[in-house]
C-alpha cells in the first residue's frame, strides 16, 4: 500500500479510536513509524486528510444511497427484506467513518466545505429514505400515507445520521454488531406500526437477534 | 503542446514587429522590454505542463471515482446479499428453515444410495455394509462428515432422516 493511503487508513482508525479532535498529526506519524516530516510530504496537515477522507466517504456513501433511488431494492413481495438489508449496508458503511458523527458540530463548524457536503448528504440519506418507503407503498407492503410517510421519512433520516453519536453519549463504545443491528432495529420500530403482520416476523427475527448479541456481549 | 509553443514564437515575432514599427528611438528599451515579455511569454508552456499534468491527474481522479461509483453501486447488490446471509446465520431457524435443510438431506440420500447401487452392480460379491461405506466415501467430503455423523446416530436409516 501506499504511504498516502497508509496515512489516510490510519487516520481513520485513530480518529474512530480517539475521537478527531485528540489525534494529532503527530500521533499518526508515530502511529505509522513515519517521521512527521514524511507525512507532511503527503498531506499538509489533519484538514487535508479531514477533507479527503471526508470526500471519500461522500463518494462510498452517496454512491450507496443512490441504489435504492435509482432502482427499486425490491421489486415482488418475497424481496422485502431486502430493503432492510440495504440498511444494515448504510448503517455499516456510516460505521467505518464514524468519526465525524461522534464530533458531528464541531467538524461542520471548522469545515464549511464539508459542511455543504454533509448537507448534500443528508437530503440524499431522505431521498433514499423516501424512495424505499415509496416503494414500500406502492407494493402495498407498509400503509403510511402523505404526511405521515414524509414524518415517517425524517425521522428515519433523522435516527440514521445521528445514531452513532446517541448510541455512544449512551453507552460509550459497544461492539460494533450491536450498535449497528440496534441502529437498525430502531429504524425498523419506525416502520414496525406500518407493516402488516407478515413482514413484522422480520422485526420479530431482528428483536431476537438483537437479545441474543446483548447476551454474548454482556 | 506544439501549437501553443508556435502561438508563443507567433507572439514573440509580433513584439518584434512592434519594437521596429515603435521606431529606432525607443529600440534600446524597447528591445529590454521585449526580452521580459519574451521570457514571460516563455512562461505559459511550463504553466501548461502543469495545468496539462493537473489537468490530467484530475482526470484520472475523476474516471477513478466514476469506476469507484459504479463498483459502489454493483456492490449494493452484492453486500445486501452479504448481510442477508449474515442475518440468516444469527436469526433462529424457521420451519422453512428446516424444510429446506429435509429437502437437502433427502436429494443427497438418494445420491448415496444411486452411487451405492451402482457400486453394487460393479462389485455384486461385496457385502452389503462395506459397499455403504464405500458408497460414502465417494460423496464430496463435506457432505460425507454430514452423512457419517447421521449414520453414527441412526445406524441403517439412509433415507428418512
Amino acid at each position: 500500500m501506499k504511504t498516502r493511503d497508509r496515512i489516510l487508513e490510519t487516520s481513520l482508525a485513530l480518529f474512530n479510536a480517539e475521537g478527531e479532535a485528540h489525534t494529532t498529526t503527530i500521533d499518526i506519524a508515530n502511529e505509522m513509524d513515519i517521521s512527521p516530516g514524511n507525512l507532511y510530504y503527503h498531506f499538509k496537515g489533519k484538514d487535508q486528510i479531514i477533507a479527503e477522507l471526508f470526500q471519500q466517504y461522500e463518494l462510498a456513501l452517496g454512491s450507496t444511497l443512490t441504489a435504492p433511488i435509482e432502482q427499486p431494492l425490491s421489486a415482488g413481495k418475497g424481496q422485502v427484506e431486502n430493503n432492510w438489508y440495504y440498511l444494515y449496508v448504510v448503517m455499516e458503511e456510516m460505521y467505518q467513518y464514524r468519526f465525524l458523527y461522534y464530533n458531528l458540530d464541531d467538524i461542520l463548524q471548522r469545515y464549511p466545505d464539508i459542511r455543504k457536503s454533509f448537507k448534500r448528504l443528508i437530503q440524499l440519506k431522505r431521498a433514499s429514505l423516501f424512495a424505499i418507503c415509496q416503494n414500500l407503498l406502492q407494493q402495498e407492503i407498509i400503509a403510511a400515507r402523505d404526511q405521515q410517510l414524509l414524518g415517517l421519512v425524517d425521522n428515519m433520516t433523522l435516527t440514521l445520521t445521528f445514531w452513532f453519536n446517541y448510541d455512544q453519549l449512551l453507552h460509550d463504545n459497544r461492539a460494533p454488531e450491536v450498535t449497528i443491528h440496534q441502529g437498525v432495529l430502531q429504524l425498523l420500530t419506525m416502520v414496525a406500526p406500518y407493516l402488516g403482520d407478515n413482514e413484522l416476523s422480520f422485526y420479530r427475527d431482528c428483536e431476537t437477534i438483537y437479545t441474543n448479541l446483548l447476551q454474548d456481549v454482556g | 503542446m506544439s501549437d501553443e509553443k508556435s502561438k508563443v514564437t507567433d507572439k514573440a515575432s509580433e513584439i518584434a514587429k512592434n519594437i521596429w514599427l515603435a521606431g529606432v528611438g525607443a529600440y534600446g528599451k524597447a528591445v529590454d522590454e521585449a526580452q521580459g515579455r519574451l521570457e514571460r511569454a516563455m512562461e505559459p508552456p511550463k504553466l501548461f505542463r502543469d495545468l496539462v499534468k493537473a489537468g490530467s491527474a484530475l482526470e484520472e481522479d475523476a474516471r477513478g471515482a466514476l469506476e469507484a461509483s459504479a463498483a459502489a453501486k454493483t456492490s449494493v447488490e452484492q453486500r445486501i446479499n452479504r448481510v442477508r446471509e449474515n442475518f440468516h446465520m444469527q436469526r433462529p431457524a424457521r420451519i422453512e428453515d428446516i424444510a429446506a435443510l429435509q429437502k437437502k438431506v433427502e436429494q443427497l440420500s438418494r445420491k448415496v444410495d444411486k452411487l451405492a447401487r451402482a457400486l453394487a452392480e460393479k462389485t455384486p460379491a461385496e457385502k452389503t455394509p462395506g459397499r455403504r461405506r464405500a458408497a460414502v466415501a465417494k460423496v464430496p467430503s463435506r457432505k460425507t462428515a454430514a452423512k457419517t455423523s447421521r449414520k453414527k446416530t441412526k445406524p441403517g436409516r439412509g433415507k428418512n432422516t
